[in-house]
């Protein structure tokens, strides 16, 4: 299920899978993803002051590719890897790179401007600025009493 | 005849250079081995490397002896406040080599990088002739 839960305190379980992937890169762990159960595409979530930046890592994918739509405060990512089906499977001396279809929906964090979202794609990484919402200003709620 | 496969990617210079890089001033920034996939074509061998992130200005392919070596830095693109909400991956550079066979023709490798991808085009030598050697009797 999704990972996003913005706004609420987990950053001791985040440490703690800093540090574990840490330990792991410490033991010189010749590939990506070394803990499975992972969507793909992984991705980061990076916030600054007036926008919240989503990345991934899409190698293989053209532009053209790459869907993304976003309903409900929900953002769907979809594509898929270069075609590479044309090579009979015989002809591999070794075959390390994923390869296929995916699919991932993402909760969104609230206060975002979904129209003036925009996304960047470049030598296969993918960058969603998500525009944060100007802040409103508290309203005083009138109270009459009688 | 060598029975050496024609391309064999090699480990040990990774290790190399992560101990190196581990001891030096900069050594915060990961170094990862990038998946390949290598296959036979009617001209020789194709290798490609998904290196997402990697410029054609950042990227270094080298010969050196036998050994050909990739190596891609890859550049942050966030603004300097950004602080991470949520991480499932790390950003790094990627390194690999290999060790390539006489079979390859050296001085007719290409390359190319498309989407985040390299592909390397390694052409099969020719067969040398078999070449005839004269005995003279004194």
């Amino acid at each position: 299920m999704a990972v996003f839960r913005l706004g609420q305190s987990w950053d001791p379980l985040r440490d703690l899978e800093r540090e574990v992937d840490r330990l792991l890169q410490g033991v010189n762990l010749t590939f990506h993803g070394v803990r499975t159960g992972r969507q793909y595409p992984a991705v980061n979530l990076h916030e600054s002051a007036n926008e919240y930046i989503l990345t991934s890592e899409l190698p293989s994918t053209a532009p053209e590719d790459l869907d993304l739509t976003i309903a409900n405060g929900v953002l769907t990512m979809s594509g898929q890897r270069r075609d590479e089906s044309e090579i009979p499977e015989d002809r591999f001396r070794r075959q390390e790179r994923p390869r296929g279809p995916w699919k991932r929906s993402l909760p969104l964090p609230e206060r975002i401007q979904e129209d003036e979202l925009s996304a960047d794609f470049h030598n296969g990484v993918l960058v969603v600025r998500l525009p944060k919402a100007p802040q409103e200003e508290p309203r005083q709620i009138p109270i009459t009493s009688e | 005849m060598s029975t050496d496969p024609p391309i064999e990617p090699s480990q040990d210079l990774v290790m190399a250079h992560r101990i190196e890089d581990s001891t030096s001033a900069a050594s915060d920034r990961f170094v990862f081995t990038p998946p390949i996939d290598i296959f036979e074509t009617a001209d020789g061998l194709v290798l490609r490397a998904d290196l997402p992130g990697v410029s054609l200005e950042s990227l270094e392919l080298q010969i050196q002896d036998n050994r050909l070596t990739l190596f891609g830095r890859v550049e942050t693109l966030l603004p300097e406040d950004a602080v991470t909400l949520h991480r499932e991956f790390e950003v790094g550079d990627f390194l690999r080599s290999f060790i390539l066979s006489d079979e390859v023709d050296y001085d007719r490798i290409t390359a190319r990088l498309s989407h985040g991808v390299l592909e390397v085009e390694l052409p099969r030598a020719a067969q040398a002739e078999p070449r005839r050697i004269q005995v003279n009797a004194e």
